[in-house]
């Protein structure tokens, strides 16, 4: 446990003294609603509203890559990576304190992205601000679980860049699908629809479980 | 891996073969004279090929997840390689598996793709194995390269259920044909079906246990020129 709060807190701080993995992932999701604008049409906000959620998570899913390729790869300056490795503690909880921190960032990005979002398209997320930031909560766990594990993979190739969104993609179909239903019917009703929480809930679930028990072999000395 | 297993392994690999050979004989000619869908026509017969592919192509990925688990339990190398042979030939049966469902889907249902749940799910795979084999080449130094592909592995067969769980909740239409589900394949369809399965495994068989005995054969060429660089 303590190793988990030690890793967590340094990552906070170190992140909280350069700043520049949340403002470049903040820069590049809102150039992705930029770029969303452009591919909408013009005057059909029924179709807007339709396509808002699926949007909404592509532009965190880019982010989020491009975020936590940086955990690790700061790391290996100094051979950090390996005095982590080193550390008497079961490195499961250096993975729980990595992902803790990468979940925060990645809050912090959503939150100020969806109101991006609310502002450039026009949706009505203020009334559901509340269950939003639940399913923002829970969809990102899932994403930055699969994620963490990944990037520390991803940082030991020669192909850095290009592994991680290879590796993770696929995998977190259940994670997109579950937060993009759930978003949706938010906008839609202002309701949150228990299946989809609850499939998120359990993909969290697997994920972390098999995050934490896996991360084991990836670290090495 | 010891010369003796190297030899068994060779062993089993030429009588697979043979088995192959025949089998391929068999199934070539029950499949030609089954009878015709009466409403598909000839191009029914796809399901001959398709069904077994995604067989040997779901066999492959289990193979792998499991060798790499046994791998990261155990830390042998030989199991390592038995464990990409099987990505490998798996990744080759579901390229197989992705190609003979177009072809039937564009006959029967008049496009090539849906987004079926069981074909995003079996297309997801195609993906997370291709990326299995990338990380393979990516990453410098064997043992790390192992270690990294049976995680991958492992996640990728988790992955499975959920990607199918959440797919078939929210993730599209069912339209994809429940034979086997239903328990009925039709008169006279049983045995090209059954013939086929057991091709399709008996080729995969063959195929991996080549793969394997190259892999090794690698290893030991390796691990000799290492001996006599340092000798």
């Amino acid at each position: 446990m303590n190793v988990l709060l030690a890793v967590l807190w340094k990552d906070l701080l170190t992140e909280w003294r350069s700043r520049d993995r949340v403002v470049s992932m903040l820069l590049f999701s809102l150039l992705v609603v930029v770029v969303f604008h452009f591919a909408l049409p013009d005057d059909a906000p029924e179709t807007t509203r339709a396509v808002a959620p699926g949007l909404l998570w592509a532009a965190y899913v880019f982010a989020a890559l491009l975020g936590m390729n940086r955990a690790f790869a700061i790391e290996l300056e100094n051979e950090a990576l390996s005095g982590l490795a080193l550390a008497p503690a079961d490195r499961g909880w250096i993975f729980l304190g990595k992902a803790l921190a990468n979940w925060l960032l990645l809050l912090v990005v959503e939150a100020i992205t969806a109101g991006a979002f609310a502002l450039g398209f026009d949706l009505p997320l203020g009334p559901v601000a509340l269950p939003l930031a639940s399913v923002l909560a829970l969809g990102s766990a899932g994403l930055a679980a699969m994620g963490t594990l990944f990037a520390a993979v991803a940082v030991r190739t020669s192909y850095r860049e290009v592994m991680l969104p290879l590796l993770l993609v696929p995998v977190l179909v259940p994670v997109l699908l579950g937060a993009v239903r759930a978003t949706a019917a938010l906008l839609a009703s202002g309701a949150l629809p228990l299946g989809p929480l609850r499939l998120l809930a359990v993909t969290d679930a697997v994920f972390l479980i098999g995050s934490f028990v896996l991360f084991e072999f990836v670290l090495e000395e | 891996m010891l010369a003796n297993d190297r030899r068994a392994v060779s062993g089993a690999r030429s009588a697979s073969g043979w088995l192959l050979v025949a089998s391929l004989l068999a199934y070539g000619a029950v499949v030609a004279t089954a009878p015709i869908d009466a409403v598909q026509g000839p191009i029914q017969k796809i399901l001959y090929l398709h069904v077994p592919c995604a067989f040997a192509a779901y066999l492959g990925f289990a193979a792998t997840a499991l060798l790499g688990a046994l791998y990261l339990w155990r830390g042998e190398a030989s199991l390592d390689r038995a464990a990409a042979a099987a990505a490998e030939v798996g990744v080759v049966f579901c390229t197989l598996v992705l190609l003979t469902g177009p072809i039937w889907a564009r006959g029967t249902w008049g496009r090539w793709w849906s987004w079926d749940p069981r074909l995003t799910v079996t297309l997801l795979l195609w993906f997370v194995y291709l990326a299995y084999l990338l990380l393979r080449g990516f990453t410098e130094g064997s043992e790390r390269a192992a270690r990294f592909a049976a995680v991958y592995g492992i996640v990728g067969l988790l992955a499975v259920p959920l990607n199918y769980f959440a797919i078939d909740l929210f993730g599209g239409r069912a339209i994809h044909p429940e034979n086997l589900a239903r328990g009925s394949l039709g008169a006279g369809m049983g045995l090209p079906f059954g013939l086929g399965v057991g091709t399709a495994l008996l080729a995969f068989l063959h195929l991996w246990l080549r793969r394997v005995e190259v892999a090794e054969l690698e290893a030991e060429a390796a691990a000799a020129a290492h001996a006599r660089a340092e000798g």
